[in-house]
């Protein structure tokens, strides 16, 4: 006998995503899904984000398949952090971070950055419950990246391409990057930064605060 | 890249589904994947089959229909088909202004079971 079924496998996780996002909302929590490869940068540019701060209360939810450096470094900065430790997963879902919301003094915040485990595949296919999707790609990853993973790129809202200070010794074409990137996703926003040097950061930093004010 | 965990979830669903209804096994089930879902179908296939032994879907088949990535552009007013996981520019005429309706499927369609 044929029975109907119609059900999205992720539907469970989009239903905690929401619950979670109901939180943060009533919390007046602006909070971001960042998301890049391994080592493009995310801890990089949440240290040069508290270090201008710009007058921003922030948060950390650090997720890694093990270890806690990344929370270690965050914690320097006398900002609440937590990390989760995956055991393995290739990405952060909703779940895991409905687990960790009371250790987070959420009404005290108004951005919330869940730093995603270094992986351009999935990350982008499972909602946390955040406001937004933002993408790190450091330039020494070279710029075939928008067209071989382009569902991250098509679903964020801002790529930093990071590490420009490296441009002088690789031969990537920032330029196809852009283009690619825009014709993926025609409302991405692209900033150019170092977080070595501190190049462009402060124009993320003011964008940011304009986004978390309009929420 | 995370095909256990999708196939977790399905033998989850499908058999809570199974249980409710009061059938005893699941005979086949339907899915749909989009090109552009992240998940390769030969992995989940892996998958499923090894993590479903102990579920009503032990003897089950799972039976994948690919769906490409498609799209209507605002432009032109068409709709297309492609075969890349991604769209440019609408293939008719070349412009921007387009929307992708299909190709991120993640969703079982229907089962047979048997009682
Ligand atoms: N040259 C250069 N190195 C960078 C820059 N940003 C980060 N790094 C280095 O890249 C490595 C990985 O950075 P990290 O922030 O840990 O990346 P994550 O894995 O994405 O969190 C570290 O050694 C950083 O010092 C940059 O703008 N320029
Ligand atoms: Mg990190
Ligand atoms: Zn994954
Ligand atoms: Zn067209």
């Amino acid at each position: 006998m044929k029975v109907k079924v119609a059900t999205k496998i992720l539907e469970a996780n989009d239903r905690i995503a929401a619950e979670n996002r109901k939180i943060f909302d009533g919390a007046g929590v602006f909070v971001v899904n960042l998301m890049s490869g391994p080592g493009a940068g995310k801890t990089s540019l949440l240290e040069r984000t508290l270090a201008a701060k710009g007058g921003l209360r922030v948060g950390v939810v650090e997720g890694d398949i093990a270890g806690s450096d990344d929370a270690e470094r965050i914690e320097k900065y006398g900002a609440p952090v937590v990390q989760i430790n995956t055991g393995g997963a290739c990405h952060l879902d909703a779940n895991m971070i409905s687990d960790v919301l009371g250790d987070l003094p959420l009404d005290e915040l108004d951005v919330l950055f869940i730093e995603n485990v270094g992986n351009l595949v999935c990350p982008a296919e499972f909602k946390v419950g955040e406001d937004m999707k933002v993408m790190l790609l450091s330039v020494a990853e070279g710029h075939d990246k928008p067209l071989k993973y382009p569902l991250m790129f098509q679903e964020s809202a801002a790529l930093i391409l990071n590490k420009i200070d490296l441009l002088p010794y690789t031969d990537v074409d920032v330029g196809k990057i852009r283009k690619d990137a825009q014709s993926l996703n025609p409302g991405l926003r692209i900033f150019e930064v170092s977080c070595r040097t501190g190049a462009g950061i402060d124009e993320w930093v003011a964008w940011l605060g304009r986004e978390a004010e309009k929420s | 890249m995370h095909e256990v965990s999708i196939a977790a979830n399905l033998i989850e669903i499908v058999s809570e589904q199974c249980r409710k209804g009061g059938y005893l096994r699941i005979e086949s089930i339907n899915l749909k994947l989009g090109r552009a879902s992240g998940i390769m179908p030969d992995a989940l296939l892996f998958a499923f089959d090894a993590m479903k032994t102990d579920s009503p879907a032990r003897d089950a088949v799972l039976m994948v229909e690919e769906v490409p990535v498609s799209g209507r552009c605002g432009g032109c007013g068409g709709t297309f088909t492609v075969q890349e996981e991604y769209v440019l520019h609408c293939p008719l005429c070349g412009g921007g202004s387009f929307q992708i309706v299909g190709g991120r499927e993640l969703d079982i369609v229907d089962m047979e079971v048997s009682e």
